[in-house]
């Protein structure tokens, strides 16, 4: 939010001003209906509640789906996945049938379509003659286990998911070992690592530890990003639902490292699983003394809680999750100040992804130079691979860096090729702002030189599988509509951009309106404020270029169809 | 603002950094923009949602600019760092900037926007840029325009969603208005709660109006009028609202004011203004102004006269009385709304042709306290401080004042300053703006300021949080102060006070710990009848914490009117000549001497509370009243009307027929502030030029002109030819506060006395260098309970103050657009004294003082403890200066409007 905003809310509540107020906005928005969301009275009144001005509360509301909806209502799946795995019949299903709405990715994408009940169950492979049961609870909930598998010579990301579940059983010892190094020394392990955020940015972690170190301000923050919007990835919610305390471990050494005395772990609304697991752990490890007071050591809290996402993909940017956590507008905010410097509430803060933090433990337990026998000399460790239903073998798998991706999509023990022996036009990597990758690219080595050298962005690394023949008219709408559908709308390339962009392929693409999606997508790639905006153009790109004079036959096709209602 | 300090920036470089902006040399200062660089080294980068000085917005990407070895980059929030080289003109800019225009204007519908080279910077842009309408199409329909609001409107088709205004609200006036609804391209917009402009909590001080890029958000008066009358005429002046002086920059079509913006330079207001100063100029050209001067006849009607005529009888009457009765029997209350010459030649007149110091202004009925209390604490009876002292301020303390209202761009900066991180301590009975913003509030209950104070002081004498080198070196009194305070305890003030000694006990620390700190006062402190002793109890906390004479720290008493410095320091006092030179200086009266022919009187004249006391006796016979309507705004109404009606002599200067002008014999009508030229002295002691913007109506004179003319008339041998001559003539009567003074220095930001000589360059900051008065003095005054006290029949504390739309009497805002805003008085009551005693929100309520009555409709909130209530004083029919008593300072003769005893009842 704008620093004014957050000062506002300093002054006006000096007790909590250091707090999260997006749950008091979480219950009003869920708890109100359409139109009850507006009401000029009630938002006035929640607005004192937190201690923000009006207008900015009512903003930050509306700028998030989860809000004002039916509770009764069924959320069918509308991410990449589910979106080539039949979803469209599952939701035109659910739509006769009662309250139905989409949501952009349930990360059950191995097993799509999937939907969610009301009651935050998932139901997965469903078929549309399931939905009526499906809706009444008739349908078994998808079950938590699913196919998860390492490759690498050393299991690191999915070492407490794979096995019998007392390895599960949180030791700590990762963080036991940090407690007894300097804080100086944890931060050079994870430096020497060289281990990079999983997240999709790649930043070098321990850089960012060294930088919120050394800020200036107080308390100091540890963020752990569960925010994992990109359709095809669910390795997060698998670990946040599974390895929660090796993600609190995670969280404590870089607390430890950076000097920080609060940890918040920001979670969608889409994953309840996820947020009722972590809370559990949370409670579990400050029991135990591995959190809370003291937990650092003497005289050095850690205290960790939970935030609950509203609904927007953008979030998962670093800065807008902050912005999220702070009850703004879920909007990224202009950088510099980095959140090493001015983050969280204006202190400094190290956003980290879940995947990222489960490294942590690892490389301090058993030594940065072990890390670095991982993978490549550039791009060390591993790094777990979604693959989604259009594979032979979806579920998980945890590789070195260094495999080339059509080792991850063809080998067995990896994605095994098509689902059902069928051949695969492509690829979707890295979700929405990752790349689509045709097969004349598949040797490229999964390595963040190699492939940023070929402007293939590796992203959060799930990987959705397009078997042939595919639509690729159906696949550059669904492009579109998430575009449209998730941009904050800060700058003017994105806001505009998407919106026009919408228009043109939702009115049938031409030679000639293809030339000005085109300008649209220039414009967005090179002036759009985040990587939003700049890196969801890769993919449409891709389709335009490659299969171009099919996505227009295909559109003049299905123009005038009226587009799906969200 | 100070940034921390960064993660790379330990050592500090040996040569300056550099970069080159478009093959141009740029030295680097930390932390600055591209855009910010470029425009200090004279190249213009093109930006939309970017207002210098504001928080950068990155959202409408029309300041990309291309940097050597990086990808094109927002120039208003990247850094410009040590090497880069940047260009910013290129054809794939131009082509860039086209496109981007090309994706923004298709969020309006088509034609809202247009290419326009004299237009808004939105129009400039696409004429630049030859953009006539979207590539990428249009939105499809028309919104209607929001017209809720009487001085702004919204015109959402011309909205780019830039959120310029936005920052300008949060980051200059502190509003917080303005929001973001919705996501993606369907994200827009709002303000407030609602969807109508009016109920959005605005302030209307036009911050957003002038930083709207595309006309979406304009005045009304502007858009309104303009189409109309279209040559304009551009003149810079100072506002003729409060003592803040903002400068305003008027735009006129050579008779008609059409709008008025702030000086964007102006070191009182940075460009910022209020919705009086903004908004409220309609008054200059009401159909009801006073046009020709008026006589009384035999029958007792007023009647037109010529100028001649009415000088003449004026010239005559005056003599004749003063002959008759003798000098004391005449008497003067110079105006402070009107101009320092003005004042100055009215008291000269006074005191050297008629030969009297009967001779007084409104500061007696506001700020006398407060000038008399600095005066005895420091020998300096004027702030300390400056207005900019907010910006840099580590403490701020606002006692008895409600800024956000009252001195409404004073108080925006108070918010700023509260913002960035400033502490702020509010003492105030009312759950005022501020108090939101505050670290501690202090809500005392009414009168019982001395106590209060004198308990925080304890505290901190107490836990030895005091500044003990600074009070040892430039105070003293301090042993006696510290032997006082013991004498009283804690526990006996939190009972006087009402305030919890806790809470006490956590603003002395703030204080302690965070001063020195600037002391903001108003009238809640003088305008009691424990003003001096509130004040001075004030002063000890300014001392206490070595506040007085620092930079960022001091006293700043928020002064009323526009010109109640200047008119005090003109000489408009019974006991003190131009300047403050008491009766008695030999210096000044020879000064007097040589300047005006005769040295005045040595005894001291009457105060204005004494001159109505005269006036009912029978001893004094004439008064020429300047610029004011005493029969609304001075306490107890239904006395002063019967000192007026017993004059022999009633002469008035006024803009409009006011209940004071009604009983008068001689009527001059007078000059609005945008229609003379002179100076006002603003409450930091700032000297600021006034310009006629618009000449008077017809028949209209300035005041000074009619004054020498009057002085002519009765024999003097006056000689001004204009305003400026006057000021020359003031510098040398009084050299020490204004011998450096004269016209010739008044461009821009004017002079803050003490400038004693031509190369002096004024004062920011008074007893820097020690203090007049040799050392500060603490003090100690025993409370005294307000006279005015609470029995069975008049159980309530009546406390009088005004509202943000409107100015004191009302008599130029009530012919503005605030009385769409703001139509009525009102009475602010407790939801629990309301239950009990019937009263119904917005029901019509009497107010039953021992003095009289007033009726207005009820507010029924938390903003007032139970068991008080808050008046506005700004309509007349409302009689809220009937039930003010006629309890004063003893010193200072000031009102006590702030601690009425009364009853009230719902009207049936």
């Amino acid at each position: 939010m704008n620093p004014s905003v957050r000062a506002y809310r300093a002054t006006h509540d000096h007790e909590h001003a250091l707090t999260p107020a997006l749950e008091a906005l979480h219950h009003f928005g869920q708890s109100r209906r359409d139109e009850a969301v507006r009401d000029p009275a009630a938002l006035r009144e929640l607005a004192a509640d937190v201690h923000l001005p009006v207008a900015a509360v009512r903003g930050a509301l509306s700028s998030y789906s989860e809000v004002g909806h039916d509770p009764s209502a069924i959320r069918y799946c509308a991410g990449t996945s589910c979106s080539l795995c039949g979803g469209d019949a599952i939701a035109e299903a659910f739509r006769r049938d009662g309250a139905a709405r989409p949501v952009y990715c349930l990360g059950y994408c191995d097993r799509a379509p999937a939907a969610m009940l009301p009651n935050g169950e998932v139901v997965a492979d469903l078929t549309p003659r399931q939905c009526t049961a499906a809706r009444r609870g008739e349908v078994p909930a998808a079950s938590p286990l699913m196919s998860i598998r390492s490759i690498a010579r050393e299991s690191i990301v999915t070492r407490r998911l794979v096995g019998p579940p007392s390895k599960l059983f949180p030791s700590y010892a990762g963080l036991k070992a940090a407690l007894a190094m300097t804080p100086e020394a944890v931060t050079e392990a994870v430096i020497t690592a060289n281990l990079r955020g999983r997240g999709g940015a790649a930043f070098p972690t321990g850089r960012k530890w060294l930088l919120a170190a050394k800020a200036k301000g107080s308390p100091k923050y540890i963020v752990a990003n569960g925010d994992e919007g990109d359709p095809g990835s669910f390795i997060d919610r698998v670990l946040m639902e599974s390895d929660p305390h090796g993600i609190l471990e995670g969280m404590a050494i870089a607390g430890h490292a950076v000097g920080a005395t609060r940890g918040i772990l920001f979670i969608r609304d889409e994953y309840p699983l996820a947020i009722d697991a972590m809370k559990k752990a949370i409670v579990f490890a400050t029991a135990h003394g591995l959190l809370g007071p003291n937990a650092l050591g003497p005289g050095r809290d850690f205290h960790v809680e939970v935030v609950r996402g509203l609904g927007s993909y953008v979030c998962g940017e670093e800065t807008a999750l902050l912005n999220a956590i702070e009850a703004g507008r879920g909007e990224v905010r202009p950088r510099p100040p980095f959140p090493v410097e001015e983050g969280l509430f204006g202190k400094p803060t190290v956003v980290v992804n879940v995947e990222t933090l489960v490294n942590v433990p690892w490389i301090i337990e058993r030594g940065a130079e072990a890390f670095r026998k991982l993978g490549t000399p550039e791009s060390p460790g591993t790094k777990a691979i979604c693959l989604n239903r259009g594979f032979a073998n979806p579920g998980i798998v945890e590789v070195e860096f260094g495999l080339t991706l059509r080792e991850l999509i063809e080998r067995p023990e990896c994605g095994g090729g098509g689902a059902n022996g069928g051949s695969l036009e492509a690829v979707v990597l890295g979700g929405p702002m990752g790349s689509i990758v045709t097969p004349d690219l598949w040797e490229t080595p999964v390595c963040f030189s190699a492939m940023g050298a070929k402007r293939i962005n590796l992203g959060h690394a799930g990987l959705v599988a397009i078997p042939a023949p595919a639509n690729w008219a159906a696949i550059l709408r669904h492009l579109l509509d998430f575009m449209r559908d998730e941009s904050c709308g800060k700058c003017v390339p994105c806001r505009m951009g998407t919106t026009r962009g919408h228009e043109l392929v939702h009115a049938g693409l031409t030679v000639e309106s293809t030339a000005t999606l085109r300008r649209i997508l220039d414009l967005m790639g090179e002036a759009s404020l985040c990587a939003f905006g700049r890196e969801t153009t890769g993919p449409v790109r891709t389709v335009l270029d490659r299969f171009g004079p099919q996505v227009i036959a295909g559109l003049e096709r299905s123009a005038g169809r009226k587009e799906e209602a969200r | 603002m100070i940034k921390s300090a960064t993660a790379s920036s330990s050592s500090a470089p040996a040569a300056p950094l550099t970069a080159t902006i478009d093959d141009r040399a740029v030295t680097i200062r930390p932390g600055e923009t591209i855009l910010s660089a470029a425009a200090r080294v004279g190249v213009e980068i093109p930006t939309l949602c970017h207002s210098p000085g504001l928080a950068p917005e990155g959202g409408c990407r029309i300041c990309m600019v291309e940097i050597e070895g990086q990808r094109t980059q927002a120039a208003c929030h990247t850094p410009i760092t040590n090497g880069m080289r940047i260009r910013t003109e290129s054809p794939h800019l131009t082509s860039l900037r086209r496109e981007i225009l090309h994706l923004t204007i298709s969020a309006n519908p088509r034609g809202a926007l247009r290419p326009r080279v004299d237009g808004t910077a939105m129009e400039r842009l696409l004429a630049r840029y030859g953009v006539e309408s979207s590539d990428f199409g249009h939105h499809a329909s028309s919104r209607p325009v929001d017209a809720s609001h009487p001085s702004m409107r919204f015109d959402r088709d011309r909205c780019i969603t830039c959120r310029a205004c936005l920052h300008a609200c949060e980051e200059v006036q502190g509003q917080f208005v303005y929001g973001i609804e919705g996501r993606g391209g369907a994200s827009h917009l709002i303000f407030g709660a609602t969807d109508r402009f009016v109920e959005s909590g605005c302030v209307s001080c036009g911050a957003c109006v002038d930083r709207c890029p595309t006309g979406a958000i304009t005045d009304r008066d502007r858009i309104d009028r303009r189409g109309a009358q279209p040559p304009v005429e551009t003149t810079d002046s100072v506002c003729g609202y409060c003592g803040v002086g903002c400068r305003i920059r008027s735009d006129s079509d050579g008779s008609v004011i059409l709008s008025i913006a702030g000086v964007s330079d102006a070191a009182v207001n940075h460009g910022h203004l209020c919705v009086k100063g903004r908004y409220n100029h309609a008054h200059h050209h009401a159909a009801d102004r006073l046009t020709t001067p008026l006589l009384r006849d035999a029958a007792g009607v007023l009647r037109p006269a010529s100028w001649d005529e009415a000088i003449r009888y004026t010239a005559t009457r005056l003599l004749e009385l003063r002959n008759r009765h003798g000098a004391d029997a005449l008497g003067t209350m110079t105006s402070s709304r009107s101009t320092n010459e003005a004042a100055y030649l009215l008291q000269k007149l006074f005191r050297s042709i008629v030969g009297t110091n009967n001779t007084d202004c409104c500061a007696r009925i506001c700020h006398s306290s407060t000038a008399i209390a600095l005066g005895l604490v420091t020998g300096t009876g004027a702030a300390t401080a400056s207005y900019d002292d907010l910006d840099v301020a580590n403490l701020i303390v606002v006692a008895g004042a409600n800024p956000t209202e009252a001195h409404p761009v004073v108080g925006a900066r108070i918010k700023q300053a509260a913002l960035r991180g400033a502490a702020l301590v509010v003492i105030d009975p009312r759950d005022i703006e501020l108090a939101a913003f505050a670290g501690v509030h202090l809500r005392l209950w009414p009168g019982t300021n001395v106590p209060l104070f004198h308990a925080i002081a304890k505290i901190m004498v107490e836990e030895k949080l005091y500044d003990a080198a600074y009070v040892a070196e430039r105070c003293e009194g301090f042993e006696e102060f510290v032997r006082y305070l013991a004498q009283h305890s804690l526990e006996e003030y939190e009972r006087i006070t009402h305030v919890p000694v806790e809470k006490i006990r956590a603003a002395a620390r703030l204080i302690a710990s965070r001063g020195p700190g600037l002391f903001v006062s108003g009238l809640g402190l003088s305008e009691q009848t424990q003003g001096v002793a509130g004040v001075m109890g004030y002063c000890n906390l300014g001392l206490l914490t070595g506040s007085l004479g620092k930079r960022g720290a001091g006293m700043l008493p928020l002064r009323g009117q526009n010109n109640v410095q200047g008119n005090a320091d003109m000489g408009s006092q019974p006991y003190a000549l131009t300047g403050y030179a008491t009766l008695s200086d030999e210096a000044a009266r020879e000064r007097c001497r040589l300047e005006w022919g005769s040295a005045p009187p040595r005894e001291a004249g009457k105060t204005i509370p004494e001159m109505y006391d005269a006036a009912i006796a029978g001893s004094l016979k004439a008064l020429w009243i300047q610029g004011e309507d005493v029969a609304q705004s001075d306490p107890n109404h239904e006395h002063v009307m019967k000192a007026l009606r017993a004059l022999d002599l009633l002469i008035v200067q006024e803009l409009f027929m006011t209940e004071t002008a009604s009983v008068a014999h001689v009527v001059f009508p007078a000059a609005a502030s945008l229609e003379q030229e002179g100076t006002f002295t603003n409450g930091e002691r700032r000297v600021q030029h006034v310009r006629p913007s618009v000449p008077p109506p017809s028949g209209a004179r300035p005041d000074w002109e009619v004054i020498r003319d009057v002085a002519v008339a009765m024999g003097a041998a006056w000689r001004y030819e204009t305003p400026a001559t006057v000021m020359d003539e003031i510098a040398r009567v009084a050299p020490g506060l204004f011998g450096g003074i004269s016209y010739g220095r008044l461009d821009g930001d004017g002079v803050q006395w003490p400038c004693p000589t031509s190369d002096h360059p004024g004062t920011h900051t008074v007893h820097a260098q020690g203090f007049v008065r040799g050392k500060a003095l603490f003090t100690t005054v025993d409370f005294v309970p307000p006279q005015d006290a609470t029995d069975t029949e008049h159980p309530l504390i009546l406390i009088t103050g005004r509202v943000l739309e409107h100015y004191n009497v009302g008599t130029m805002t009530r012919r503005g657009p605030s009385v769409e805003l703001v139509g009525h008085d009102y009475l602010e009551i407790h939801p629990e004294d309301a239950t009990r005693l019937g009263i119904t929100e917005g029901s019509t309520v009497a107010v039953r003082s021992r003095f009289g009555e007033a009726k207005a409709p009820a507010r029924i909130t938390r903003r007032v403890m139970p068991g008080t209530l808050f008046l506005t004083f700004h309509f007349p029919e409302t009689g809220t200066n009937s039930v003010v008593g006629p309890y004063t300072d003893p010193k200072s003769k000031c009102p006590d409007y702030k601690v009425v005893a009364v009853r009230v009842a719902p009207v049936r």
